[in-house]
């Protein structure tokens, strides 16, 4: 499924569209003698000093040109983002003829000025060391964000930071994929996933009774109900800070706290599982349809959570596919009597 | 009972003492009263005296969290409109124990107390756009809050009596 420009294309940047869309991935040779460089990244930013994540960037970005064999490509690290009415910029490629290719990355965020999280700093450079493979290795005549686009960013990630690998998609039920590995699956695969969930509660709540499922597995276990009135609550803080994040321009997230407080506070263990499951049902319905509705650009419209950093609506997507997963993982065994 | 704009003229150590009564205000509210007062609603559509208690709560948290959001941002953020009566429902109140749920309520207004009390005067002054009330500021908060306390433990005592 094509985003939907794809219908405002010519047919011939269509078929640019379509040939990028085929490719799923970026193989590089040796991902393991880069991981140094990911290393160095990490130190740089944590430094917060701008010329040592130039130079550690730089350092990046020339392994992956070597090493994929193209034309190298100048960087430029810049403090702030510019703050523009359509949002916040994180990087940029501009390509001009007759001169080298120049990829621009901020590395604090425009409102609060913090530095940017090591994991979206990586995202956003192999997203702009994406858009100069699409020129110069597979020799396209545009840069298309397509969904082929997304992978092979993802692909790289996954190469660069292989613990983002160990759980990849198609795994066995048992072994749930890490948030990263939901990070690298296409919107579609996680909207899909999050329309599953409330079908797949309600087979494991069954027809069990009330008071068998009020049955905390052990003292510290949440029992089943709780875990069930957990996925509502947690599914309205998700609804609200997506309704934050596009009410403004990089707001503040607020700190919801241990979700244990809200058990205890909210008295989960009164509550009944079957009403709390249809509001959960009814909640994920909303979050779906204000999904769907979204251009795909503004998935990555975000916050910044005081703990997390800046959080995109992209990411809070894979975020509750791997919290749908846990939480479905947690029924099972407290069903089972098991912690 | 004062309107917001009385309590607007009020100094600040006068309002923040004024919510520092509430939570024993509704611990002697309720004093003595059966589960079968406590969870009947004075007609269809209003709240039941646990339903109220509960309500308390949950408006503490979320103030907690609208402040928090403010003290963050340069710039005012836009606030959402508040849900309480789906609250209620989703968060089954009508379950909730009183006590249980007053004891929550007296922890979350400590730490607002908490919170408030460390302000500095422009802090005072950062302000979020509320979808009802327009530019709120911390201050004018405040006298929501003092007039919000008033308001449902007028609202308990006649739910109490099994009056809308």
């Amino acid at each position: 499924m094509p985003f939907a420009y794809y219908a405002r294309l010519s047919r011939a940047q269509q078929a640019v569209y379509r040939k990028s869309d085929e490719i799923p991935d970026v193989r590089l040779p040796r991902p393991a003698a880069l991981h140094p460089a990911v290393e160095a990244l990490t130190t740089a930013l944590a430094s917060e000093d701008r010329a040592t994540v130039q130079r550690a960037t730089e350092q990046m970005i020339r392994g992956l040109t070597d090493a994929l064999a193209v034309p190298p490509v100048k960087v430029q690290v810049l403090a702030a983002r510019p703050h523009a009415k359509w949002g916040e910029l994180h990087g940029l490629y501009t390509a001009e003829r007759g001169r080298t290719p120049t990829i621009q990355l901020w590395m604090r965020t425009a409102k609060q000025r913090r530095v940017v999280a090591f994991r979206t700093y990586l995202r956003t450079l192999l997203h702009e060391v994406g858009h100069h493979l699409d020129y110069t290795l597979l020799r396209l005549r545009d840069s298309y964000h397509t969904e082929g686009f997304y992978k092979r960013e993802s692909s790289l990630f996954k190469q660069l930071v292989p613990e983002a690998a160990l759980r990849a998609p198609g795994r066995s039920p048992m072994s749930p994929m890490s948030v990263d590995a939901w990070f690298g699956a296409s919107p579609d695969e996680r909207l899909a996933r999050l329309a599953r969930t409330p079908d797949q509660v309600a087979a494991a709540l069954g027809g069990r009774r009330e008071a068998a499922l009020r049955r905390r597995p052990a003292p510290e276990a949440w029992a089943p109900t709780e875990i069930v009135c957990h996925l509502r609550d947690a599914e309205e803080l998700f609804g609200q800070r997506m309704a934050t994040i596009l009410a403004d321009e990089e707001p503040a997230l607020p700190d919801a706290g241990p979700a244990d407080r809200w058990a205890r506070e909210r008295q989960y263990a009164r509550h009944d599982p079957t009403l709390a499951l249809e509001h959960f049902r009814r909640r994920r319905g909303e979050s779906l349809e204000t999904l769907i509705a979204l251009p795909p650009a503004e998935w990555q419209r975000g916050g910044e959570h005081p703990a997390r950093g800046r959080l995109t609506i992209d990411m809070l997507v894979a975020h509750m596919a791997w919290h749908d997963d846990n939480h479905l993982e947690q029924l099972t065994r407290a069903l089972e009597g098991r912690p | 009972m004062p309107t917001m704009e009385e309590y607007a003229t009020q100094p600040t150590a006068q309002r923040l003492e004024r919510l520092t009564r509430t939570a024993a205000q509704l611990t002697a509210a309720i004093k003595g009263r059966d589960e079968a007062v406590m969870a009947r609603r004075p007609d269809g559509k209003n709240w039941a005296p646990k339903e109220i208690v509960c309500h308390l709560r949950d408006t503490e948290e979320a103030f907690a969290a609208r402040f928090e959001q403010i003290l963050a941002m340069e710039v005012d953020p836009k606030l959402g409109a508040p849900t309480a009566d789906r609250w209620a429902e989703e968060r089954q109140y009508l379950r909730n124990d009183p006590q249980e749920a007053i004891g929550a309520f007296r922890k979350r207004r400590e730490e607002n107390l908490a919170t408030l009390r460390a302000l500095t005067p422009a802090q005072w002054n950062k302000g979020a756009l509320h979808p009802v009330r327009g530019r709120m500021t911390l201050d004018t908060f405040l006298n929501l809050m003092a007039w919000h306390d008033d308001n449902h433990l007028d609202q308990l005592a006649r739910a109490l009596e099994g009056k809308a």
